[in-house]
């Protein structure tokens, strides 16, 4: 399968913004295709790289998928915005199927004694995160929806202030709260 | 929770981050009033932002696909392959993972690497490169690592071959030096198998020291013939390079042994494989990478344009005869390079020969090759010749049957990553502190024997126990201390039982690859110990050799008492204060006199002793006579203790003076145990002190790689670099080493020293009254406190220092080199000399900074001075 090229993907996304339901998905198995190509260079370059990888990752594989920049600039917030929500729809969809493979398959776990390893993990847990970004919803939408468009849109501060037409030093600390509330909601688990 | 009351926490939480951390607590309590759940709510929310990290920052997408790569490296672990039961994972590397594996039907251990699916895009591809596998499968080399089968599992290709049970040579460089004729004997062998290749047309192309394994009894095998090719076929060298690019350093690059028409992007031919073999070469005898730069391209344009230092400005004695092979192997016009291994090769045998006599050799050499005598080689080099005309006919005959079966075939394949793993404190949650022997001597015992075990790589004990008695994070401190696991633990004591529960943490995603709960009595301890031992290792390594089970199994003592007070002896001795030393002394005299045979406790005891004196300021006739003796019994009970080696050394080279009798101690510790930290440390500075500075350097650095976070390490190095000369040097290091630990005084102490050769004599007096203030016991700073102040003409603030320890010196020991520091500051010469005779006199250690430090320089043309350098062996 050719790469996906981001006029393409900016164009599904587009459409679907508009209502078309079949865009949506031709979409997935484009941004399926551009995980596993992620994950291969991660593997490919050793586990350790990661930390110092991602950042320049999550950007290249945005640029790479979506072309912001020839949306128009009337619609270029609500395309961030849906653009951000499909990438969570996609990513949460793919994260509950392999939760389930997993579940349906042998049992992994060995005997152990669970408090021993009650730490956390640093990288999220993309099905816990999603429930628990519902649950803030609840408390306070506009947190919900700065983590929404910068962890799963992958905007910067400023884009996410001009989606949600606020001050970029509010974004901040909606953020740093609600980013602080996720990690305690998960580790409680 | 409503909206509103979310609301109220958010805008308390918001306020209370400006609050400095320790008032914080103050601020809620006065915020909050009587509603403590609001208060614990905000409390609790402070808490997870310190534990939060980099929670979320890295991006969903890069979640996503880091989830997606972890669950692939364990695919395979327990499955049953044709007749190949998967045992563990040895490694997983750019080229895929690598697992050891049982060929049940011939019964012997075997590697088997996964090609990832990605190389495999195309039909073409494949083909080509089992074409090639299989080419080289047919030099039969006994450097060349026997391949046994290519299969096909799940879509992904499988090379199976012979499991070399050494270490890569990327490790072996990492312990003591090679010697001269060690370091040639190994490129002779990597240049026999590069000759036998490109006999038969294969260029191996990614020549590096990570492809290079070493058998414990010498022999070098090369990993990874023809595979190289293939991965820059499929693009995987390009999206390689790209990674140098974006992160520099991150990286151990293949880009080091790249040659000039490699890193060019033009065609290569077997003189590619040359340079890479001179860069090894070069690494081998310097420890150092003949090109280097801070960014890939740096790198790229030293190989390209920058001549390489001679070998001998970076090791001394280096023969002539090496520095032009090395320097021909690196000849940037190819046509001016070696036109073929094998006259590589003949050149290097040549210099080999007249190596033998070298005397470090019979320390750096592993087992088997130290008893390679010139007989032996000429006798293998017949059989090589005899091998190569056979390797001839049976490579037609190979090419042949190539095409028509797959599976009788060999070539490479790598242990591709090294494991590596640390031992976290284990936590004492017996309810009493007094147990915490018990806790910290178990977790010391396991890093001590897992560090036995080839192929892993054990934190030292002082990068480790900075977390102790702390919530840790595996990953962070995985990524913190380069470890691909974490070994974590909790020990219960109640009555006569002992509860342990371990689990072995994957470093890199958090999750628990092992966890396993022990219930045993007390009288059982050193079973458990052993058995603990074995089961961690036996999750790390499938199957071990049978040396492997004894070193692993190696009791130093059958009695439990004896191991109990050993324990208690190593917790006190630890604390590194006069009076918990003197504890740990009584302990390790409990435990020899339960085990009069118990080696390790003799070198404990040692150790003790030594420190009463260095750190302690205790009389050194009183103490190190003693020390000796201990370490002298442990050596006599196991010579094979590199405790023992490293404890004996460090006496006579700071009590006996015998620089070279030392120096064998030293080394043959270091052969017993590359990786000891201690020993690289107390080596560095013998080395330094007779003026082996670049030595002395590579020693001490090597201790900080083993252990970084030690301060001890850094401020050692800040001396050797101040020995050397590179006072400004000393000063950036010494200075991050106080930022890991600002009240550490040694650190400061060398920091004023450093001032001092400068002759910035006020910034010394700052810091060294800063030393002053957090050393408790030792004189040190205060003597160099006083030779600043005379210096800077305070005279009377000088001579208020020095009356402050000749009034110390009535009741205790003062070290007379200390003193006559200061005389000599104040131009009392005839002082000076009486005291420093006083050092010679009553043994001082100190007195072996005689010649190198720079402070008594005014006294060179004494012939005083002369006289008392060459008593102390100058």
């Amino acid at each position: 399968m050719a790469a996906a090229s981001p006029e393409e993907v900016t164009g599904l996304l587009l459409a679907w913004s508009e209502g078309d339901q079949t865009a949506f998905d031709k979409l997935v198995p484009l941004v399926y295709q551009e995980l596993h190509r992620i994950a291969h260079s991660y593997i490919s370059r050793g586990h350790r790289g990661y930390t110092l990888q991602t950042t320049a990752l999550v950007h290249e594989s945005y640029l790479r998928l979506i072309d912001a920049k020839s949306v128009r600039w009337e619609n270029r917030a609500h395309f961030l915005a849906v653009a951000a929500k499909s990438m969570r729809h996609i990513l949460v969809d793919l994260a509950r199927a392999r939760h389930n493979l997993k579940r349906g398959g042998r049992a992994q776990r060995v005997s152990l004694d669970e408090a021993l390893v009650a730490t956390p993990q640093r990288s999220a847990d993309l099905l816990a995160l999603d429930e628990a970004l519902g649950r803030l919803a609840t408390l306070n939408p506009r947190q919900s929806q700065v983590v929404e468009l910068r962890y799963f849109g992958g905007l910067t501060e400023e884009e996410v202030a001009e989606v949600l037409k606020v001050s970029p030093r509010t974004v901040r600390s909606d953020w740093s709260l609600a980013r602080v509330w996720l990690y305690r909601e998960l580790s409680k688990e | 929770m409503t909206p509103e009351r979310w609301d109220q926490v958010g805008k308390l939480y918001r306020t209370a981050r400006e609050v400095r951390p320790d008032q914080r607590a103050a601020f809620l309590k006065k915020a909050c009033g009587d509603d403590t759940p609001l208060r614990r709510e905000v409390e609790s929310l402070l808490e997870a932002e310190a534990k939060a990290g980099d929670f979320l920052a890295a991006g969903a997408i890069s979640d996503a696909a880091k989830a997606l790569a972890d669950e692939k490296p364990r695919s395979l672990v327990g499955r049953q392959l044709g007749h190949y039961q998967v045992r563990s994972l040895l490694g997983v590397g750019g080229m895929g993972e690598v697992y050891l594996a049982q060929d049940t039907q011939l019964n012997r251990g075997v590697a088997i690497k996964l090609i990832p699916a990605h190389l495999m895009a195309d039909a073409e591809s494949v083909r080509r490169f089992r074409q090639e596998a299989l080419a080289a499968s047919a030099l039969n080399h006994p450097n060349i690592i026997t391949l046994h089968e290519i299969g096909e599992q799940e879509g992904r290709a499988l090379i199976v071959t012979e499991f070399v049970d050494g270490v890569t040579l990327r490790r072996r460089m990492r312990g003591a030096r090679l010697s001269l004729a060690g370091a040639v004997d190994i490129a002779l062998q990597i240049a026999s198998a590069l000759n036998a290749a490109h006999d038969a047309g294969i260029i191996h192309r990614d020549i590096k020291p990570e492809n290079v394994m070493i058998r414990p009894d010498g022999l070098v095998k090369v990993l990874d013939f023809g595979i190289a090719k293939y991965a820059d076929r499929t693009g995987w060298r390009t999206s390689r390079e790209a990674m140098v690019q974006t992160t520099p350093g991150a990286v151990i690059g293949t880009l080091d042994y790249m040659s000039p028409e490699q890193a060019r992007g033009l065609p290569v031919d077997a003189r590619t494989d040359i340079w890479s073999l001179g860069v090894i070469l070069y690494e081998m005898v310097t420890r150092r990478l003949p090109f280097t730069g801070t960014t890939g391209s740096d790198r790229i344009a030293a190989i390209l344009g920058r001549e390489p230092e001679l070998l001998g400005k970076r090791r001394d004695k280096v023969p002539q005869e090496l520095e032009k092979i090395v320097r021909r192997a690196l000849a940037k016009n190819r046509d001016e390079r070696y036109a073929r291994a094998s006259i590589l090769a003949d050149d290097l045998r040549k210099l080999r020969g007249a190596l033998t006599e070298e005397p470090a050799q019979r320390f750096a050499l592993p087992m088997a090759a130290r008893n390679f005598s010139s007989s032996s080689l000429r006798r293998a080099v017949t059989i090589f010749v005899v091998a190569l005309i056979t390797i001839a006919a049976l490579l037609v005959y190979f090419r042949h049957r190539a095409t028509v079966s797959e599976t009788a075939s060999r070539s490479g394949t790598s242990l591709a990553s090294i494991d590596s793993l640390a031992v976290l404190p284990f936590a004492n949650e017996s309810g009493n502190s007094e147990l915490d022997y018990l806790s910290d001597g178990m977790t010391e015992s396991l890093i001590s024997s897992l560090s036995q075990l080839p192929h892993l790589s054990v934190k030292a004990r002082s990068s480790v126990f900075r977390y102790r008695g702390k919530e840790n994070e595996a990953q962070q401190v995985a990524t913190a201390l380069s470890v691909q696991a974490i070994l974590s633990g909790r020990v219960v004591q109640q009555g006569t039982n002992l509860a342990v529960y371990l689990s072995l943490v994957d470093g890199r995603n958090g999750n628990q690859l092992w966890g396993e709960q022990y219930n045993r009595k007390l009288a059982d301890l050193l079973a458990l110990q052993n058995e603990i031992t074995r089961d961690v290792s036996r999750k790390l390594r499938a199957r071990l050799s049978g040396i492997d089970e004894q070193r692993l199994a190696k009791h130093y003592t059958e009695s439990v008492e004896a191991y109990q007070a050993y324990l208690k002896g190593r917790y006190h001795v630890l604390k590194n204060t006069r009076t918990e030393v003197q504890n740990g002394v009584s302990y390790f005299r409990q435990a020899t006199d339960s085990d009069p045979s118990y080696a390790l406790a003799y070198a404990g005891l040692a150790e003790a002793y030594r420190l009463l004196v260095l750190s302690g300021e205790m009389r050194p006739t009183d103490f190190l006579p003693l020390a000796k003796a201990a370490a002298q019994k442990a050596v006599e009970i196991d010579d094979r203790l590199a405790e023992a080696h490293a404890a004996l050394g460090f006496i006579i080279f700071w009590y006996d003076w015998d620089w070279n009798a030392a120096e064998n101690q030293f080394r043959r510790s270091l052969e017993l145990d590359p990786d000891s930290e201690d020993a690289h440390h107390d080596y560095a500075q013998l080395l330094s002190y007779s003026g082996r500075h670049a030595e002395a350097l590579d020693e001490i650095r090597r201790a900080r790689e083993l252990a970084p976070l030690n301060v001890r390490n850094g401020a050692i190095e800040g001396a050797v670099l101040i020995n050397a000369g590179r006072d400004d040097e000393a000063l950036v290091r010494l200075r991050e080493t106080q930022k890991l630990d600002p009240n550490y005084w040694f650190a400061r102490f060398y920091t004023g020293s450093a001032y001092i050769e400068k002759g910035m004599y006020a910034e010394a007096v700052t810091e060294l009254r800063k030393a002053r203030e957090s050393s408790d016991v030792s004189s040190r700073p205060t003597s160099l406190l006083g030779f600043a102040l005379a210096k800077l003409g305070r005279v009377a603030e000088a001579q208020t220092e020095l009356k402050g320890l000749l009034k110390l010196s009535q009741r205790r020991y003062v070290s007379p080199y200390s003193i006559a520091e200061v005389y000599n500051a104040l131009g009392e010469r005839a002082e000076t000399f009486a005291w420093l005779e006083r050092g010679y006199q009553q043994r001082e250690p100190r007195m072996v900074f005689l010649k190198i430090d720079r402070k008594w320089n005014n006294l060179h043309g004494d012939s005083r001075f002369q006289d008392l350098l060459q008593r102390i062996g100058f």
